[in-house]
């Protein structure tokens, strides 16, 4: 193992296989404490497999996943996950504050300390004004909102987010890019973020993996050393983000081939 | 209101019908009898209490028979719809038993309980439970998976994960079951008391068009109908609000 000091989770020659086909293979990486690590790839490359693995959803057909110390295994409270399908995620028949509530209860929190940090956390991820609305009355990126901050409120160490922003429209997209970054450093939280928007990838990330399809394995890692905070703006105009966009992008064409 | 009144307008053309043509001479007395006649049969059954007291004994039978299939089924349900291996052993005998008639079972369970309630109760629930098995299985089996492992995610405990996911996401089609069965609850209680049980309306209006009081028999019918369509109004109001909560779009 050639694991350092800081990391947090770190994968060892990790293979899935579903029926004897190959999904992901030979994949080796380590996240450091506080890190915001992206991982960028085409469709069908084993992002969502991945992070699966990651929340214990799923277990690797070989390798190892070492994390916090320890070997990976099944889920666990303090590894929460962000599905991009937020509609299927939330509970219907619970109002906003409810949805955030649950993971406070699943953590055995109890009232009046339970409705205090639901408070905040509405607070924080202003939804205040939403706390009694149904997920169903609310737009995507409010349900999305919700879906976060039920996450937030387990106070995990690892964040994992599976194309969180996917299904949302730009303006929204960028938003929550800006708020999930802010979040995160705030709270010192490790966070391994799926998408296939190699500049939210950029953007947002520490680090940056690109997947290959057939089988999902790393094509390429590269660090982002752009300052934070980071701007809609000017990051996205830095001739540091131009230049990894320029190199990622065409691996990215590779890859889709 | 409206809709009440508008569906108010076919009855009563037909009581109107009928009373003027009984008036007219045009329908024999001894079978159809003049609703006002009717009216009258029921509220002499009333005054004397003995249609409430039918009508109770009838209720009774067929909630708690409801009630005993609600529990049981709900629960089989849920445990057969969270294991595909109980529910292939299970499945099979299952679907033997459930198109035997409740009330072929009326003689069995007359042996078992002799005359009252706890027979007629335990045809009533035989008939019940089968819409409320299956469509618990389904409901469960259809949950959607996303939350079931948001339920994982978070570590929630088996009776936590039933209380908190399961029932609430599966309720909506539970309820259909539901209502199936209650008016399922009402045809098979009457049956039962017209087949075998002496007591509640079905007897009641045995009795009557025995003893040639074809008004009373018809009070008695007519307030069946009645009842069963209040039954299922309650029902549609109690659970509506279920369906309707969350905002469009979504189905729980």
């Amino acid at each position: 193992m050639r694991e350092s000091p800081a990391a947090v989770l770190s994968l060892e020659k990790v293979r899935v296989a579903f029926g004897g086909r190959p999904v992901l293979s030979d994949i080796s990486f380590e996240v450091a404490a506080g890190e915001f690590l992206c991982v960028v790839g085409p469709s069908g490359c084993g992002k969502t497999t991945l992070i699966r693995m990651l929340a214990g959803l799923l277990a690797p057909t070989a390798g190892s996943i070492v994390f916090g110390g320890r070997p990976l295994a099944g889920t666990s409270r303090d590894r929460a996950i962000i599905f991009q399908d937020y509609t299927k995620a939330l509970l219907p028949w619970r109002t906003v504050a409810g949805n955030i509530a649950l993971s406070l209860e699943a953590g055995g929190i109890a009232e009046p300390e339970r409705g205090r940090r639901v408070e905040a956390l509405l607070a924080k991820m202003q939804l205040a004004h939403a706390a009694v609305q149904y997920p169903g009355q609310l737009s995507g990126g409010m349900q999305q909102r919700v879906q976060i901050a039920r996450c937030l409120a387990q106070q995990p160490k690892l964040l994992l987010m599976d194309e969180p922003f996917g299904a949302l429209d730009a303006i929204t997209r960028q938003t929550l890019q800006d708020e999930i970054a802010r979040l995160v450093a705030e709270e010192r939280t490790t966070v391994v973020f799926i998408t296939h928007d190699l500049e939210e990838a950029i953007y947002l990330g520490d680090r940056v993996i690109v997947l290959q399809s057939n089988p999902g394995r790393i094509a390429e890692m590269i660090a982002v050393k752009i300052p934070r905070p980071r701007s809609q703006l000017e990051t996205r105009e830095d001739r540091r983000f131009l230049e990894h966009r320029h190199r990622l992008f065409g691996l990215l064409q590779d890859a889709e081939g | 209101m409206k809709r009440i009144l508008r569906g108010a307008v076919l009855p009563v053309l037909v009581f109107a019908l009928w009373e003027a043509g009984s008036r007219a001479g045009l329908l024999p007395m001894d079978t159809f009898s003049r609703p006002s006649d009717i009216v009258l049969a029921f509220a002499a059954g009333v005054s004397d209490g003995s249609i409430p007291l039918a009508t109770w004994l009838t209720a009774q039978a067929a909630l708690v028979g409801f009630a005993i299939a609600a529990v049981a089924g709900i629960l089989v349900g849920v445990i057969l719809g969270l294991s595909p291996f109980l529910e292939r052993t299970v499945g099979p005998s299952i679907e033997a038993l459930r198109p035997v008639p409740a009330i072929a079972l009326t003689p069995l369970t007359l042996l078992l309980f002799g005359f009252g309630l706890r027979m007629e109760a335990a045809v009533v629930a035989f008939a019940c439970v089968w819409p409320v098995l299956i469509v618990t299985v389904a409901a469960v089996r259809g949950i959607e998976p996303r939350l079931l492992e948001v339920a994982q995610a978070l570590e929630l405990a088996f009776p936590a994960r039933l209380r908190k996911i399961i029932l609430p996401a599966a309720l909506g089609r539970i309820v259909v079951g539901l209502r199936v069965a209650v008016s399922i609850s009402l045809i098979v209680a009457v049956t039962v008391e017209i087949v075998m049980n002496p007591r509640g309306l079905g007897y009641g209006m045995i009795i009557a068009q025995q003893s040639l009081q074809p008004a009373l028999m018809y009070a008695q019918l007519l307030w069946l109908g009645l009842l069963g369509w209040g039954l299922n109004a309650l029902l549609t109001r109690a659970f509506g609000q279920w369906h309707g909560a969350f905002g469009p779009g979504v189905s729980p």
